[in-house]
């Protein structure tokens, strides 16, 4: 009864709000009854009054109004007393109860029952506002019927309790499910949701002055405001950063000139030296020579005086370059790539790094022209002009986001490896020729490149960047630790005054995988809107993320690889369940090449080791790539893309079932590619053989039908197990009769035998002709429309022999059918006087019949004897078919032959050749072989 | 020994011989068992007056050629045998009959005619 008590409350409700109209109606002319439908309704109440009087004195110490109501939906009471047409009724009424209890009502049933009676005891106290009208009362309201009479009154609505009791509901809803909550939490969210929402546009326009008067304010984002500024605070690994530091000090030869060498030096060994524990030694060390460079820039007239000469003289400063680079070993690879996921500061290192050394930093940024011919004027800037403004230190160019936009991020890269490749040229030109002028012509055409380049990446394996991965040097950044994000966050927080638990921190750290932007960027959010951290599920708040999508190598990964989960198992197991599974959405949905992924699944999934004794596991991932492959189709017909969304979450299940810790070997998908090209190439042939068909046979096969039905048939025809390969005149009649059969048979199907090289496909179904260098195998490869891997074809292969035999006897049929001779191998003259008609029904009948042989029978020598003398019927049609049509065309050519005399086609000929009585005879090769040597006494004697 | 030259006509009366050269034999039809006498051995044309392109039509055959002036113009001789009064001793002469300037070179395939009669 536990769960009967708050149905009939859903089904009160319920009916109160759709049938309202009807009700109204019902309610005004009581007597005429206008619909069958109220009718019921009525008697239907009518028995809840009935049972209210019964049975009230039963249990007084039920609510009143709410156990009438109970019964009432209670199939088995009202079955006894209500009207067949009430029956019906009841039963809608159940149905949609249980609905209700679907979505609603399930997983906390106590706690509804609890709401329902607050509401109830709510409604019932008159002091609330009440009344028959709703007109009357301000603000939401609520029908009820009363159960006694049907009156119907109107509640006004408290919505404080109401709202209390969700959040009630929100808090205490935490089950293990898929998702994070319950499916009732969840409509019960979006409810509220909707609620607010009409809420607020309700009470927009009253807040709409006040809006208006709050100032804009202009705030700095924390991420800015608290970005490292300098080497020590920065948040990225330290030996990267370290690394960094060491390349771009490593230029400092080329670009400060000798005059700091020393300290170079210093540096240098200092940074090659020190470990990551002597930390703050070296970059104290670092501080003094940045404090001493800048001091110098500022006082020293050499400075700008090298500068200059640099600028205006590079052959100077180049020749100054090599001789350092054999001191100290400038930068081999002149370009750093720093890649990494989002937001672990690859750009904020590259900036600091670079004011560190002295640079002043000119960015190219994904939102900048990066057309090669603007990024080449733009590094040539960087690289020759001197600014006339106070900051004149040297320019250390950043390209941000270099793999960003494909064609444009790519004229950059262009541009880079040119100059990179011509410094390089340069240099050995140089080692070379020892003469400065011709170089220095050389150089300014090729500009090379004299400034340190960071280029910064998201995905390193962009193609766009393979030809700069090679010459540069590169550096991964990988995640900083958790406590690390959250110490720098914790900080911030503090500077800001917001109040946060370094639990929740974590946990936003950890959710958007060390990302300290978008960290900084929710935290500021927040915030500003004066809320808290959610711990619990902080993607529910707002984070903010930079769109990233991985590889496609990464995302099979992920389906089939199972992350280990120590520390989350300890935590929830639901959480993280929750967790992948929107971690999965996302990046699948963030990739988009659906058609791609999932071919990527089937090629891999199957060689997965997973334990599926049933194969219950492999049939359902092929439900769901089969699927996909509907979706793709249906999307792909009707052109509704929308459907794509629901790619991503097929993704899902398969990894549920098939996800296993260890790493699985991926392989790119080439099936569906090698399946494709070979099944073109299967069909250009079968159409191509399918046209050389005389149509009179042709137009009574489709290419689909052929293979599917007769192509198997048609080869036991072809290859009869009863001819013997023997000389023709020791053939019994009938055995000659047959194989005359077999000869119109495959000439009218176009089919004969030719050499082909040995396949070693074919030579395993052909044993016995599979030791000969060439193969005689059938002109259309009937045999590979049906072949299917590891299958044995049970057909009847003919020795070499009797191919050769039949070639030879096709050959010599199409001359004779060319020619028009009438003296075909058979003659059945009975057969003549047919009609074409019934010929092609005889065909049809035939070639059915040796279809259905061979699939109902079970031994396989009964079908080919069958098969064998319907080929005869078959053949001997088909030869009479090809002779009354060629006798059609033959009557003309025959009437033209007669017209001339044998005699007179003699004579004409030899006049022909008495007009011409020399011949040509052209000899080929040489020209001079007609001179030979003459002697004097010749020409005297 | 002396080989006595003569010629009979002057300098501009010397007529002018071609040579016809070709890469191959012309042959007679079996039928005139070998005898060349009083057979059409062929029609040479000279199509064009400014490219000096010649036709040459043998049998079914027609060929290509072209003119070519020879780097040494030689002289067609015709042999004299005089007899004196010693029979054992015979005078040779030998007559200049004409100069050969140029050639005609038909040095290509030859292609091939079908009569459009029959």
């Amino acid at each position: 009864m536990e769960f009967d008590i708050p149905l009939p409350e859903e089904l009160e409700l319920l009916e109160a709000n759709s049938y309202y109209p009807e009700e109204e109606d019902d309610y005004l002319n009581f007597e005429e009854a206008p619909y069958p439908y109220d009718e019921e309704k009525e008697e239907e109440e009518r028995v809840a009054q009935k049972e209210l009087h019964v049975q009230q004195p039963d249990s007084p110490e039920i609510n009143g109004i709410k156990r009438p109501r109970s019964l009432m939906s209670d199939p088995i009471v009202n079955l006894d007393e209500v009207s067949p047409a009430s029956e019906k009724r009841s039963k809608i009424g159940d149905n949609r109860v249980e609905m209700e209890d679907e979505d609603w009502l399930r997983p906390s049933p106590v706690k509804e029952v609890v709401h329902a009676v607050e509401e109830e005891e709510e409604v019932i106290p008159p002091e609330t506002i009440f009344s028959r009208y709703a007109s009357e009362i301000d603000g939401e309201c609520f029908p009820i019927t009363a159960p006694d009479g049907g009156e119907r009154v109107y509640a006004k609505f408290c919505r404080a309790l109401g709202d209390e009791e969700v959040k009630k509901l929100d808090v205490k809803a935490k089950s293990n499910g898929l998702i994070k909550d319950p499916i009732s939490v969840l409509l019960q969210q979006s409810e509220k949701e909707a609620f607010n929402k009409a809420l607020q546009t309700s009470s927009e326009d009253q807040n709409e002055t006040i809006t208006a008067e709050t100032p804009v304010m202009h705030e700095k984002l924390w991420v800015d405001k608290y970005s490292p500024s300098s080497f020590t605070e920065l948040l990225s690994d330290e030996q990267t950063n370290r690394e960094v530091l060491l390349w771009l000090k490593q230029w400092d030869a080329s670009v400060f000139g000798s005059e700091i060498r020393s300290t170079t030096d210093e540096v240098l060994s200092a940074l090659k030296r020190h470990s990551t524990t002597s930390h703050r030694q070296k970059s104290d060390s670092a501080f003094t020579r940045k404090n001493q460079f800048s001091r110098w820039s500022k006082g020293s007239s050499t400075y700008p005086k090298n500068s200059d000469v640099s600028n205006s003289n590079p052959t100077d400063n180049h020749d100054m370059w090599n001789k350092k680079s054999k001191l100290t070993g400038s930068p081999e690879q002149k370009i750093l790539l720093l890649c990494g996921a989002p937001g672990l500061g690859k750009t904020t290192l590259a900036h600091v790094a670079a004011k560190h050394c002295g640079y002043r930093v000119v960015e190219i940024n994904a939102s900048d022209e990066r057309s090669a011919a603007a990024i080449e004027t733009k590094i040539l800037d960087v690289v020759q002009m001197n600014s006339v403004t106070a900051d004149s230190r040297p320019k250390c160019l950043v390209i941000d986001e270099i793999d960003g936009a494909l064609g444009d991020g790519k004229g950059a890269v262009d541009v880079i490896l040119k100059m990179v490749l011509a410094e390089r040229k340069h240099a050995t030109g140089k080692e070379n020729i020892n003469n400065g002028k011709t170089s220095s012509k050389k150089e300014r055409r090729t500009a090379p490149l004299s400034r340190p380049v960071i280029c910064i990446c998201n995905d390193l394996y962009a193609p766009a960047l393979r030809p700069l991965r090679q010459i540069a040097k590169v550096h991964i950044f990988v995640q900083p630790t958790v406590s690390r994000v959250v110490n720098r966050l914790k900080y911030i927080c503090n500077m800001e005054g917001m109040k946060t638990r370094s639990v929740g921190l974590s946990a936003l750290a950890e959710y958007t995988e060390c990302d300290i932007r978008s960290c900084l960027n929710t935290l500021q959010f927040l915030n500003k809107k004066n809320e808290t951290l959610n711990v619990i599920d902080i993607g529910s708040q707002v984070v903010g993320r930079k769109d990233m999508s991985k590889s496609l190598f990464d995302i099979w990964k992920e389906i089939f690889n199972k992350r280990k989960m120590k520390r989350e198992r300890s935590n929830d197991a639901s959480g993280s369940e929750a967790k992948k599974f929107d971690f999965l959405h996302t990046l699948v949905s963030s990739r988009g090449d659906y058609d791609l992924i999932f071919d990527g699944i089937h090629e891999n999934i199957l060689r997965l080791h997973y334990h599926d004794p049933m194969m219950d596991k492999t049939v359902s991932c092929l439900d769901c790539l089969g699927a996909s492959d509907l979706l793709h189709r249906y999307i792909m017909r009707t052109q509704q893309m929308p459907l794509y969304v629901y790619f991503s979450s097929l993704v899902i299940p398969i990894h549920r079932r098939v996800a296993q810790i260890q790493r699985p070997t991926i392989e790119w998908p080439k099936s569906y590619h090698r399946c494709r090209t070979l099944m073109v190439e299967k069909q250009e042939s079968l159409r191509s053989w399918y046209h050389k068909i005389p149509p009179y046979i042709g137009r009574h096969l489709s290419i689909k039908s052929f293979v599917e039905d007769s192509a198997s048939p048609l080869l036991h025809i072809l290859s009869p197990p009863t001819l013997r390969p023997v000389a023709s005149h020791l053939l019994s009649e009938r055995q000659k009769d047959q194989l005359a059969g077999l000869v119109m048979l495959m000439c009218s199907y176009s089919v004969t035998y030719k050499n082909a090289k040995p396949n070693p496909a074919l030579s395993d179904l052909r044993e016995d002709a599979a030791s000969e260098a060439t193969v005689l195998a059938l002109d259309p490869h009937l045999f590979d429309f049906i072949s299917f891997k590891g299958r044995q074809l049970k057909h009847h292969i003919l020795t070499l022999a009797m191919k050769q035999v039949l070639v030879h006897e096709v050959e010599m049929q199409k001359i004779l059918q060319a020619s028009g001779g009438r003296s075909g191998i058979l003659n059945n003259p009975e057969e003549v006087k047919k009609t074409n008609q019934e010929l092609a029904r005889k065909t049809i009948a035939a070639s059915n019949e040796c279809h259905r042989n061979p699939v109902t029978s079970k031994s396989p020598s009964v079908p080919v004897e069958k098969n064998a003398t319907t080929s005869e019927a078959k053949s001997s049609d088909v030869k009479k078919a090809s002779r009354t049509a060629l006798n059609f065309f033959d009557r003309f050519r025959k009437s033209r032959k007669d017209y001339e005399d044998p005699e007179d086609v003699q004579k004409r000929a030899t006049a022909k050749r008495d007009s011409r009585p020399l011949l040509f005879k052209f000899n080929e090769g040489f020209t001079n072989a007609v001179k030979r040597p003459v002697r004097m006494r010749e020409f005297l004697l | 020994m002396e080989i006595r030259v003569k010629c009979g006509c002057g300098e501009d009366e010397c007529s002018e011989w071609t040579i016809v050269e070709l890469q191959g034999v012309v042959e007679t039809q079996s039928s005139f068992q070998g005898s060349v006498q009083n057979l059409e051995i062929g029609r040479l044309c000279h199509s064009d007056s400014s490219q000096e392109n010649y036709t040459f039509t043998v049998g079914y055959h027609e060929l290509v050629g072209s003119k070519v002036t020879l780097k040494k113009p030689l002289l067609v001789l015709k042999k004299i045998q005089k007899c004196t009064d010693d029979s054992s001793v015979k005078e040779t002469e030998l007559e200049v009959v004409g100069i050969i300037r140029s050639k005609i070179l038909f040095k290509t395939r030859p292609k091939p005619l079908i009569s459009g009669t029959n």
